[in-house]
């Protein structure tokens, strides 16, 4: 790498890192297609710099939304058993099952929550509604305070089976594919659960870097994270978490999905080029 | 309709409040990635004068980037590429040590649920870099 690529890929991955903490994801619809199209890196090398990414998103922003409340530690450590449990389950399952079918599939996902999404576009929170049984006996509901609207909020939780269901799913796509899967957590929490946009998108971010944990070892084993490559996306991605952190408790719940729905959209489209074999510039 | 707030005034036998509490598991995120930054940033800063291969030692070039088995000789002759490795891995391990302080902080708020969520979820996380290889 000569310096002028280095201070690229920094520049690229300070990006990376604001959008990634403020729409819970990791970050990989970025780094990855920009190492791979841009600098001509090995794909095997660019998912392993993806890895690190979504980590450094999910620890770096993690610091500000764990301290002001905007993270639910119980949501996401109790989803975190079905991630996780996904993740170990996809990359086991990565032998025997092709990915093509599994990517379409994603794509079609992603496609009926675009239309979801764009219908919530001008709802700030959700309606207020009782927890069901099971989120009340797993102390998932609680409040977050929103300095837009200048009032602590409490929300509560709704279909935790389903939304469990779901971050299995998203777990096992992640161990499967070597994807974040942050969309799929979001609309989990947010179209699923019913939890404010921003407390979905805090939560998913925390969780992000569990999911990649997971499997870090395997890539790190496997040779797959270059110290030269790395290095650059870990501190751009890091300094653009830190700073992405510090906008989303200024934006409020709508502006946050505004952002979030174009990224949805970017990934539908990537992951349906992966599964029809399609090699577009940018969408990897 | 929300949870209650816990404070130690309705828990006598807790020593933290819940906010204490929190702030804990953002300082331990905060100290993985201030650590795991400065290390990154020292091995980068230090390729620029020796190359990622050299050693500031003085050592012969060698080692690989992408080899976290050789990063105990890469250490030994301060090999910028094993000092951002180093600082890689600790990125990488800052997650679990997060989700070992927040089973640590459930534990404190007595929450026996939640300590035994968090418990699964560190056995998952070790079963499967067991498994998976």
């Amino acid at each position: 790498m000569t310096p002028g690529a280095d201070v690229a890929l920094f520049g690229i991955s300070v990006l990376s890192g604001i959008i990634g903490a403020l729409a819970g994801v990791g970050g990989g619809i970025l780094v990855i297609p920009a190492l791979t199209t841009i600098f001509g890196v090995d794909i095997h090398l660019a998912i392993g710099a993806s890895i690190v990414s979504i980590i450094a998103t999910s620890s770096g922003a993690a610091v500000a939304y764990v301290r002001d409340r905007l993270t639910n530690l119980r949501v996401g450590m109790f989803l975190e058993v079905a991630t996780t449990t996904g993740a170990v389950g996809g990359a086991l399952a990565a032998a025997v099952v092709a990915p093509q079918l599994l990517y379409v599939l994603l794509a079609a996902v992603l496609g009926v929550s675009i239309v979801q999404q764009v219908a919530r576009l001008g709802e700030e929170l959700p309606p207020e509604v009782m927890p069901s049984r099971a989120a009340a006996a797993l102390g998932l509901a609680s409040s977050y305070p929103d300095h837009q609207l200048r009032r602590e909020v409490p929300y509560a939780a709704r279909r935790v089976g389903l939304g469990f269901v779901m971050m299995l799913m998203a777990g096992f796509l992640s161990g499967l594919l070597g994807i974040g899967s942050g969309v799929l957590k979001v609309l989990a929490m947010d179209g699923v659960m019913r939890l404010p946009m921003k407390v979905s998108t805090a939560t998913s971010n925390f969780m992000i870097g569990v999911t990649a944990a997971a499997s870090a070892g395997i890539y790190l084993g496997r040779g797959d994270v270059d110290a030269r490559l790395a290095a650059p996306v870990a501190l751009g991605v890091l300094a653009g978490a830190l700073l992405g952190s510090r906008i989303l408790v200024r934006l409020r719940n709508r502006q946050v999905r505004l952002i979030f729905v174009p990224i949805m959209v970017v990934v539908a489209l990537q992951m349906l080029a992966r599964g029809l074999g399609l090699h577009v510039a940018f969408l990897g | 309709m929300s949870r209650p707030v816990t404070t130690p005034s309705e828990r006598p036998d807790a020593h933290l409040s819940a906010d204490e509490l929190r702030l804990i598991v953002s300082r331990v995120l905060l100290a993985g990635v201030v650590l795991s930054a400065v290390l990154i940033l020292a091995g980068f800063v230090a390729s620029l004068f020796v190359g990622w291969d050299g050693s500031l030692l003085g050592a012969a070039p060698g080692g690989d980037p992408t080899d976290v088995g050789a990063l105990a000789e890469g250490l030994r002759n301060l090999r910028p590429q094993a000092i951002a490795q180093l600082g890689l891995l600790t990125l990488v391990l800052t997650p679990m040590a997060r989700v070992a302080a927040s089973l640590g902080l459930f534990a404190v708020e007595r929450d026996r649920m939640y300590v035994l969520i968090s418990l699964v979820v560190l056995a998952i996380l070790i079963a499967g870099l067991l498994v998976i290889r």
